[in-house]
């Protein structure tokens, strides 16, 4: 247990982690797997946006995780990176909406498609991620003052919601894969919101 | 001499296909260059003589290859939506080919049929009398195409072996159902699609038992599979067991899982927008990262051949 506390606590594990998502549709491309080939910028805009929405659903689990285990030091380790692994979503968020551009060929195509809800759920996602990831900065939390800087970054519980949205229109049919990524997060927040509840009720 | 004329819904002569991309015409050469051993190149003819109804396609001088970019073989058979095989694009190419055998494959006439019965489905594609090669476009719902030479027969010839009653007005594929264990690989029955009489007996309408000179895969709808290439690909049932005549417009798979999204019709209409994406372009699979899009051609292009099966009707309502 040790050792993976040393592995949780440490920047360059975690900064592994979140690079290797993004290098891995190298793999494929360089087998030449025919799949990936036939409409690679497709497989690339799905690939980031799903990383994204994983990485989005972990950081926001850190919080959670350690109201309902505050003494474990595995939840403690994870919530030394939340800056990084919540600004690392936005960047692949970041990486996705060029993707989409590039689907698009172009603003024409864009504009008139972002006026589909689909996508226009996918760019204010982004948008609350932009903003949260500008706001991030020590000197902005300062500027803001704590309280304000904490009620603003609520806003990430609405771009996960958005998220699992557009993430559950992009395919033809529900993938399932939307549940996996949501649901435990969904089922993480209200066990903390319910102990957070009976903690105050007892508390006063 | 000898003059032919081009038939209105061959492709222009615009670009060249590269000979490289695609030349295996056909399939007496393409065995040859396999060049894996005799026993191999026998096994293959085999099968493939099985699949073809033991007919080679010719590749009808009237009805030239024509010069649009061939999509890759493959691309095309790698690249699916077939989804008693799974719903990734990549899952069919891989869960078509685990022990799924079409063959023997017994293909069922019925409805309101003057030749009801059941035919094992060589037998059915000898009495088409002999296979052709049509290249068309592909345009999915999902906003790509492709460009496929099939190998097949008209669907109006299947029709008329079928003799529909004169009170038939639709007719009414199912695909076979797909169970793995005891569980419903498919979407709880068979995948379901039809077409107006009229539109199946329309000229382009195909029913395609090979691509590229080869028999068709499994996961591109092996052993016979519809191609309407002047609708959305799903209109084009794969792996065909039951063909029904009927009074009644068909309410296809795709309209039972989301009618508001997909329609009886499913003409290609780059004016018709998706609920969630624009329908005006596509991407061309095949073209990489930075090819773009091309514009979508009002029924993918084939206008001339199909708009009078739709005069008068509002297209916007008739998605």
């Amino acid at each position: 247990m040790a050792w993976l506390v040393k592995l949780l606590r440490s920047k360059l594990a975690v900064w592994i982690a979140i690079v290797l998502p993004g290098l891995y549709p190298a793999w494929p491309i360089w087998r030449q797997n025919p799949t990936v080939l036939a409409d690679p910028l497709k497989y690339l805009l799905h690939h980031y946006g799903f990383v994204a929405c994983i990485l989005l659903a972990v950081v926001l689990s850190f919080t959670p995780l350690r109201v309902l285990f505050p003494r474990s030091p595995l939840a403690l380790a994870l919530n030394r990176h939340r800056r990084l692994v919540g600004v690392s979503a936005f960047f692949y968020a970041l990486i996705h909406l060029t993707c989409q551009i590039l689907h698009e060929d172009g603003w024409p195509t864009f504009f008139t498609d972002i006026r589909k809800p689909f996508l226009l759920v996918g760019l204010l996602t982004f948008i609350i991620l932009l903003v949260l990831a500008v706001t991030s900065f020590n000197f902005m939390v300062r500027w803001l003052g704590g309280r304000r800087w904490k009620r603003l970054h609520r806003l990430a519980y609405l771009a996960a919601a958005l998220a699992a949205y557009h993430q559950a229109a992009a395919r033809k049919l529900f993938p399932v894969q939307v549940l996996w990524i949501f649901v435990p997060l969904a089922a993480l927040e209200l066990a903390r919101v319910i102990k957070e509840r009976a903690v105050r009720a007892s508390g006063t | 001499m000898r003059i032919r004329i081009p038939k209105d819904w061959e492709l222009p002569e615009s670009t060249v296909t590269p000979e490289s991309a695609y030349r295996l015409r056909d399939r007496r050469s393409f065995l040859k260059t396999l060049g894996a051993g005799a026993a191999g190149a026998l096994l293959l003819r085999s099968r493939a003589v099985a699949a073809m109804g033991g007919l080679p396609a010719m590749a009808d001088p009237d009805y030239p290859a024509g010069s649009l970019k061939v999509t890759p073989y493959e691309l095309a058979t790698s690249y699916n939506n077939f989804y008693e095989f799974g719903t990734d694009k990549g899952d069919p190419v891989v869960n078509a080919n685990q022990g799924w055998k079409p063959e023997p494959w017994t293909v069922e006439i019925g409805g309101l049929a003057g030749n009801p019965g059941k035919w094992d489905v060589e037998d059915l594609i000898r009495k088409m009398g002999g296979l052709e090669e049509r290249v068309y476009r592909h345009r999915c719902v999902e906003a790509w195409s492709m460009v496929i030479p099939w190998d097949g027969f008209p669907l109006r010839k299947l029709v008329d072996f079928a003799q529909p009653k004169p009170e038939a007005k639709y007719v009414r594929m199912n695909s076979f159902r797909h169970v793995v264990g005891d569980q419903d690989a498919g979407f709880g029955g068979p995948y379901l699609e039809g077409l107006r009489l009229d539109e199946a007996r329309n000229e382009l309408a195909f029913i395609a038992t090979g691509i590229y000179g080869k028999p068709i895969p499994n996961q591109n709808g092996a052993p016979l599979r519809l191609v309407t290439p002047w609708k959305y690909g799903f209109k084009g049932i794969k792996s065909i067991v039951r063909i029904e005549f009927t009074t009644e417009e068909p309410v296809n798979t795709w309209q039972q899982l989301a009618s508001n999204e997909y329609g009886f019709y499913a003409n290609v209409n780059p004016n018709v927008d998706h609920p969630r994406w624009s329908q005006a372009s596509e991407r061309v699979i095949g073209g990489g990262i930075f090819s773009g899009r091309q514009a979508t051609l009002m029924f993918n292009g084939y206008e001339k051949q199909v708009a009078a099966l739709y005069r008068g009707m509002d297209l916007r309502t008739f998605y």
